[in-house]
């Protein structure tokens, strides 16, 4: 097996991360404890100091953060930044990961509150500009995935116009499909607080794409 | 399930497609990124402990030498009350001599 690249050496191999490689692991499933025990074992190796059973964790939970951040920033590159962001405070602040609990939720909640915190820069600036409430940078659809179809198209459009914290939820919801309490504790919000955006995005999601539940007013 | 839910649960099997997928490139780039942060970290991490301990020591060390070098300044220049000075002792006192059982005062 190809191991890691830089550090796929002996304190990979030790951690058994030799048979992973770069976009080979599935989307990581959720759950309240840790049951990967690679997993466990490289974030435990990461908290006594050896940075480069990290890689793991990087690699494993790469494709959701991503995802994430571009459902925040809208554009490849600033995703890439903002994930690498997230990645790097995660291992910054990992004496204070609970031992036994899974990385998954803590490394989601730290790119999720880093692009909130872009929203908000945003949102400052775009108070500084004198023309157009509608954000410029939002618009760029030239980074959509590729395999989206018209549906998917129509769906984002509906999400990309909801105002911001429902948009937020709407996506974390629909696009990265994390239940409301996961999504609760990713932005800090109460539980009670997501299911209230996620009605109001669906109450405007449904006069957007009435002809998706055939127009009735269920 | 209500119909909401089931406008949702349509909705997300939609939406799914909207999910980005990061390519290969950008995976090996962001890792490779996040190595190098965590690397050069790591490296001032060390000076940082090393700061943090000898920045107080050094601070507490020029407290003292300060202290003591403005002691000294002062001990050196302030005029020594307790001793009396010999024009004091002179004009005041009287010094006894005591020669062959007979004591002689001298002013």
């Amino acid at each position: 097996m190809t191991p890691l690249p830089m550090f796929g050496g002996a304190a990979a191999g030790s951690l058994g991360f030799d048979r992973l490689a770069f976009g080979v692991e599935k989307a990581p499933t959720r759950s309240a404890t840790n049951e990967d025990p690679i997993e466990a074992r490289a974030i435990a190796a990461v908290k006594t100091g050896d940075a480069a059973a990290y890689d793991y964790l990087v690699s494993k939970y790469m494709r959701r953060v991503v995802s994430i951040a571009w459902g925040v920033v809208r554009n490849a590159a600033d995703a890439e930044d903002l994930a690498q962001e997230a990645f790097v405070k995660a291992f910054e602040n990992i004496g204070r990961f609970k031992t036994g609990e899974p990385f998954g939720p803590w490394i989601y909640r730290i790119v999720t509150n880093l692009g909130l915190d872009v929203m908000k820069h945003r949102k400052r600036f775009r108070h500084e500009e004198i023309t157009d409430a509608a954000p410029a940078e939002r618009r760029d659809r030239a980074d959509l995935p590729a395999i989206a179809n018209e549906l998917a198209e129509r769906i984002d459009r509906g999400i990309e116009s909801l105002p911001e914290m429902q948009r937020m939820v709407a996506r974390l919801y629909l696009v990265e499909e994390f239940g409301h309490s996961e999504i609760a504790k990713m932005t800090g919000l109460s539980e009670g607080t997501v299911r209230s955006h996620l009605s109001l995005a669906r109450g405007k999601l449904k006069e957007k794409l009435a002809d998706l539940h055939g127009g009735s007013n269920d | 399930m209500t119909d909401n839910d089931n406008f949702l649960d349509r909705l997300r099997t939609g939406a799914r497609q909207l999910r980005y997928e990061p390519d290969e490139m950008m995976s090996i780039r962001i890792a490779a990124r996040v190595r190098e942060r965590i690397a050069a970290e790591s490296q001032t991490g060390i000076a940082q402990i090393l700061a943090r301990w000898f920045r107080p020591v050094v601070a507490s060390l020029a407290t003292l030498a300060l202290v003591a070098t403005l002691g000294i300044q002062w001990a050196e220049q302030s005029p020594d009350t307790s001793a009396p000075s010999l024009d004091t002792m002179t004009s005041t006192q009287t010094v006894d001599i005591s020669i062959g059982g007979d004591t002689f005062s001298v002013e």
